[in-house]
């Protein structure tokens, strides 16, 4: 067994730990004294300090090594223009655990928070909270009566420990911050998907559990996969690396030894040792798109390597292990597919555990805007063009993209290309109202063509709201209709906005009319209200 | 296996060091449980992992890789004593001098000459400091057939520590019994006051105080200023005589008088010179191991403190050994005698 080693992290404190002469002896520090406690070994000490004190923490690290020669004192630069600006003192901390190769499996880390200013300690405890440093926090004080060489108390706090759940539920904010983080700070609307983020932010702080993502190929399953691997990565929850696959690309032979390696000479080909996907995510996370594309066999080894993080690579006589974290992503309803026996239903059971159903970017109207911020950003990023639309360009675009008549069928992907084709014509970094309406023209042609497509779906939508008896009283004459009016319902907010969209070539014809009683009256006829056909 | 309760007797760490020593110089395991059981922080501290580590390195004895801080029981197995320039550091200026006790009697055993040099604290209230060792137990064992030459390089006092010692420690054909039965004739009685990094009078009014306490000619008190990284004091009274050497001591500290640490040591002065026991307490706690180990012996001392007692009851679960404490007539002294059991 090796020992672990432990690591305490503090400020120097420029006032409590002062003293040059041979009197600081006489003098309580608290940084020295951590290291004096006849029972704690400290292995090393992380002596963090503006570059103004390094004299100071000279003394201190020279100090610590003389009374505990099992120490090694780093000193780390950490240059502060106002140790008591929260956000300063934060981003710089913050910096300082991104960069520090912290190892948890082999380390203990205590942060010490008795030195530093208040601010300080209250950024300490907020990185220990969240994770960004983790480790326990260490109290320590002076003795109750001073004597020499007496180092006073020291105190571990484990903020994972459900009594201190009450502090931690003070410091709100940092939790704010990686919410946002899964959200790629998309500052979302959509009440419903928020919660959703909320819940898988804490699935990913706090569990090392498979999750599944289901949703529309394009709402976003990929990109959503690599935040939660980065707030993991952030977090210390994984150190290896990430690795995506989509198992539509995995076919044939060639699946089984993708995913699990093969030994050289395994079949003719294998020239050479492969590790596989599953060993490349080793202590990292593993994101399986487009899961149901998976053969049998790949999933009967697969669930075995997730229970028991360990599997036969194709053509080895012993199995290997690998430790990854999982996340399977899937556009089709994996219930229907374990139905159909195409899926595994006790993979689906291990899977099934924190399923996440990304909606549609047409079920979140309300988050097209923030994304079009986001996706203007993103171009600006990746072009270096910063392009911004007018005001009358932006509301007409905005109209379209929140109405009925917006399908948005390939979700963000939509959204996305409608962007970068409007940036990339915009004239002199400006998108036009001209180049709007060319853009919506398009978006309409698109969408004309996945039709068929869209009528499947239809009708998927009609066995929701009746069963077999019911629809096979409606006409085969009235069902796409009626499926094309629902389909529509869904994608509006209020029954009159529907009914106006429905009913659009009317309107321009006459004067005044009540769309949305038109519609309620076409409802009724086969027994549906607004409440009924939006509700899902 | 040899099985230990470290909790009994003086309870401390007394019993460890006394078995590490006796188990590298018998060759004989043991176990030892409930180490400091009864203690604020029970379990191995860092000065007992220090001593832990010395000593399986001068006897290449093994543990298990899990005894750590806090351990509260632990087995070892000693290996073949190996001669050898070795190198120990003591944390939080724990007493590198019980480090050099615990590793001294086993590398007499060596059959090369070993070279020791310990740093951290040689000046620890806890423990005997350099003076006593050099002056009062190396001389008894070199009378025993020792050849142990003991150096102080650097001072290092409480707090900061920063001490070095070095001994250098020849081969031993086996120790001779030895018997301290009165102390002879007296031959000198002086007072030094050590000081590193405090005020030159506060050593001066001790050496004064010490001096009308005991009568003494200015000749026989000293100021020492010694160099060392941290400040310290200490005052200390050797008496010396033609077959034994006692030296009493204590440290200064702030908040306590120059004059009370004077007073503290010359109260303990006098009831020794006004007693007739040959051997102090504290001398008597180190004379049994060598003694059992040579096989026999005797002294005369004052009451056993439980440390002594403890050695006694370590001493005979390796050895073959009775320790026998016999109370001399009309005082409260004894007679310390160690033989072979028969």
């Amino acid at each position: 067994m090796i020992m672990r080693k432990k690591v305490v992290i503090g400020f120097l404190g420029t006032t409590l730990d002062k003293g040059r002469g041979a009197e600081r002896w006489n003098r309580w520090r608290p940084s020295v004294a951590v290291c004096q406690h006849p029972d704690l070994i400290v292995d090393r000490y992380e002596l963090l300090r503006d570059p103004a004190h390094a004299r100071l923490g000279g003394v201190v690290a020279a100090d610590i090594g003389l009374i505990s020669p099992e120490t090694t004192v780093y000193a780390h630069n950490l240059p502060l223009k106002d140790p008591w600006d929260f956000g300063e003192v934060y981003a710089a901390l913050l910096d300082f655990a991104a960069d520090y190769p912290f190892d948890p499996d082999n380390e203990d880390y205590m942060i010490q928070i008795t030195t530093g200013t208040h601010v300080a300690q209250i950024c300490m405890f907020l990185l220990t909270e969240a994770r960004h440093m983790p480790g326990q926090l260490l109290q320590i004080a002076p003795p109750r009566r001073w004597a020499e060489g007496k180092p006073g108390d020291y105190a571990t706090i484990d903020l994972d420990l459900s009594k201190y759940d009450q502090i931690a539920a003070r410091f709100r904010k940092d939790a704010d911050d990686a919410t946002s983080f899964l959200k790629s700070g998309v500052e979302t609307r959509d009440v419903a998907f928020n919660q959703m983020i909320d819940q898988i932010e804490q699935v990913t702080i706090r569990s090392d559990a498979p999750i599944l993502l289901s949703g529309p190929t394009g709402a976003g399953k990929t990109q959503l996969a690599r935040r939660i691997y980065e707030l993991k990565k952030a977090r210390h929850r994984v150190q290896g690396s990430l690795v995506e696959v989509n198992c539509a690309t995995l076919r044939g032979d060639q699946a089984m030894s993708a995913l699990f390696g093969h030994r050289k000479g395994a079949f003719t080909g294998a020239v050479a040792d492969r590790p596989g996907l599953l060993k490349s995510a080793d202590k990292g996370l593993l994101f399986l798109d487009e899961i149901g594309e998976l053969g049998v066999d790949e999933q009967a080894m697969l669930l075995r390597a997730i229970e028991e993080k360990r599997f036969l690579p194709v053509g080895a006589d012993k199995e290997i292990s690998s430790a990854f974290i999982l996340i399977a992503g899937t556009n089709r309803d994996l219930l229907q597919e374990v139905r159909a026996g195409r899926f595994r239903q006790d993979l689906l059971a291990r899977l099934d555990l924190w399923t996440y159903r990304l909606p549609g970017l047409a079920e979140r109207r309300d988050d097209i805007e923030p994304n079009l911020d986001y996706e203007l950003q993103r171009y600006a990023e990746q072009s270096g063009d910063r392009i911004t639309f007018n005001k009358e360009a932006s509301q007409a675009f905005l109209r379209f993209a929140v109405s009925p008549d917006a399908r948005w069928s390939g979700n963000f992907r939509d959204l996305g290309a409608a962007v970068t084709r409007m940036a990339t014509l915009a004239p002199s970094g400006r998108i036009t109202t001209a180049i709007v309406d060319d853009e919506i023209t398009r978006l309409r042609s698109r969408w004309r063509e996945d039709g068929p497509e869209e009528a499947g779906n239809s009708r998927a939508a009609l066995e929701e709201l009746f069963d077999a008896e019911q629809l096979d009283e409606i006409d085969p004459f009235d069902r796409p209709q009626l499926a094309f009016v629902i389909e529509t319902c869904r994608r509006s907010r209020t029954l009159s906005e529907a009914g106006r969209s429905l009913f659009a070539a009317s309107r321009k014809r006459r004067t005044s009319s009540n769309d949305g009683d038109r519609l309620r009256k076409y409802l009724a006829k086969f027994d549906l209200d607004w409440a009924s056909v939006s509700d899902r | 296996m040899v099985k230990l309760d470290g909790s009994e007797g003086e309870g401390g760490g007394q019993i460890l060091r006394s078995a590490l020593t006796l188990s590298a110089l018998t060759g004989q395991p043991f176990e030892i449980t409930k180490i400091r059981a009864g203690r604020a922080k029970p379990g191995l501290l860092r000065q007992h992992l220090t001593a832990l580590r010395a000593a399986a390195a001068i006897c290449g004895g093994k543990y298990s890789d899990d005894v750590t801080i806090g351990a509260t029981e632990l087995m070892f197995y000693p290996g073949d004593i190996r001669a050898g320039n070795y190198e120990f550091a003591v944390g939080t200026a724990g007493s590198a001098m019980l480090v050099l006790q615990t590793i001294l009697l086993p590398l007499l055993q060596a059959s090369e000459p070993s070279r020791v040099i310990i740093s951290g604290g040689t000046h620890n209230p806890a423990a005997p400091p350099f003076q006593f060792v050099d002056q009062c137990f190396l001389p008894q064992l070199r009378a025993m057939g020792a050849d142990v030459e003991l150096s102080l390089l650097q001072y290092g006092f409480m707090p900061a520590g920063g001490g070095k010692v070095m001994a250098t420690i020849q081969p031993c054909d086996g120790l001779k019994t030895l018997d301290i039965l009165d102390r002879g004739s007296s031959e000198e009685l002086i007072a030094e006051a050590y000081f590193a990094n405090i005020p030159f009078d506060v050593a001066e009014r001790e050496l004064g105080h010490i001096s009308k306490r005991l009568k003494l000619p200015k000749t026989a008190a000293q100021v020492r200023e010694v160099k060392s990284i941290g400040p310290g004091n200490m005052l200390g009274v050797t008496a010396r005589f033609e077959h034994v050497t006692e030296f009493i001591s204590a440290f200064g500290r702030r908040g306590t008088r120059a004059e009370d640490v004077a007073d503290g040591v010359a109260d303990e002065v006098r009831a020794y010179l006004d007693g007739s026991a040959a051997v102090g307490p504290h001398l008597a706690d180190q004379l049994l191991l060598p003694m059992a180990i040579a096989g026999g012996g005797s002294f005369t001392t004052s009451a056993p403190t439980p440390h002594t007692q403890t050695n006694a009851s370590t001493i005979a679960e390796f050895l073959d050994i009775n320790v026998r404490f016999e109370p001399i007539d009309k005082s409260d002294d004894v007679t310390v005698t160690v033989d072979r059991k028969i």
